[in-house]
């Protein structure tokens, strides 16, 4: 309890400073990889949650894909010159950013420890009935892939479908057709 | 076809080159991995899918994107959109040919492993959708800058045909 306390301390602070340089940096080159070490840290700390699943995709996606894709997108695009190496702070948005980090802040202390076992998630009769049954019913034994494929697997081929038709609709624009 | 020389960003190294063909290989078989495995352990289609394509642009990164573009021609990334799409419907609607719900797996009686090789098989399907959608989608955006001259010519910046 303690020790993934720690361990999550750890791993957010790595997250927040690689965000804030992210937010920080000049060269978007440098933002991009400071962005993906920030994914990196996220990664690894729903991986300390217990939730390997968001933590693959986490990796996978942010640290992954999106990063490549920035690449691309900056390798088309002009890069700002100048020494400097970060951006000159604005004040003004750092108070706006201030304010809404203070108000999430707030609400803070009303979620359950980590690891609790009295959280309302952990208590619901709805976790109970699919950790009890997803295996007897389904015979996966990944609850979470039970949930989406079985369970919930009509939403899943909505988002298949939102998948796809932004797929197409995004190479479509690109008029692409021969690589779509 | 064209060469990888005309690439404009395009470095061509050996240590990048020697390491992605090490890596590669490793990469895309743990995506197919997650995919397959994702009933049993952590994953499933949507992060197997993402690994797949992610192996594809390490090549892309390695070789060349014109070189992986014409090593992927052809209508590949389109076909695996569509099947992975056909194959979930097909799977949900042939429950409902077998008098049952649609998607409700254990209509095709083949008892609990048939309803997890239900499972499965929509895994792959989304698998196939989403590494298709990132493959298609970053050799859209890749298009372009990185590619020789003749190719933007002939692709046409004034080309108004749909």
């Amino acid at each position: 309890m303690t020790a993934i306390t720690a361990e999550l301390t750890v791993v957010l602070t790595f997250a927040l400073l690689t965000a804030v340089a992210a937010t920080f940096l000049r060269d978007v080159l440098n933002a991009i990889i400071a962005f993906a070490a920030f994914s990196f840290g996220i990664a690894v700390a729903w991986l300390l949650l217990a939730a390997p699943d968001v933590a693959l995709t986490e990796a996978a996606v942010g640290a992954g894909i999106t990063t490549v894709f920035f690449l691309v997108t900056i390798a088309k695009t002009v890069r700002p010159g100048g020494e400097r190496l970060f951006e000159p702070i604005a004040w003004r948005s750092v108070a706006v950013v201030a304010v809404l980090v203070g108000a999430l802040l707030t609400t803070v202390r009303s979620l359950p420890a980590v690891g609790a076992v009295n959280s309302p998630v952990a208590t619901s009769r709805i976790t109970e009935y699919y950790l009890g049954n997803a295996y007897d019913q389904t015979g996966v034994e990944n609850a979470v892939t039970a949930v989406l494929a079985a369970y919930r697997g009509f939403d899943t081929l909505g988002e298949a479908t939102v998948v796809i038709a932004a797929g197409l609709a995004v190479l479509l624009v690109l008029r692409q057709e021969a690589y779509v | 076809m064209s060469s990888a020389d005309q690439n404009r960003t395009y470095v061509e190294s050996t240590i990048i080159m020697t390491t992605v063909r090490v890596v590669a290989p490793f990469a895309f078989t743990f995506g197919l991995f997650v995919m397959f495995h994702g009933a049993e352990s952590a994953g499933g289609g949507f992060q197997g899918g993402v690994i797949v394509a992610a192996a594809v642009l390490l090549l892309a990164f390695a070789f060349g994107i014109e070189s992986t573009r014409a090593w992927l021609e052809g209508p590949l990334a389109r076909a695996a959109i569509a099947a992975g799409g056909a194959a979930f419907t097909v799977i949900g609607l042939g429950a409902v040919a077998a008098n049952g719900a649609f998607l409700e797996y254990e209509a095709y009686n083949l008892g609990k492993t048939g309803v997890k090789y239900g499972i499965e098989l929509v895994e792959l399907g989304i698998g196939a959708i989403v590494s298709g959608v990132l493959v298609g989608l970053f050799f859209s955006l890749a298009r372009g800058d990185f590619e020789s001259v003749n190719g933007s010519d002939a692709d046409g910046q004034g080309g108004e045909q749909p």
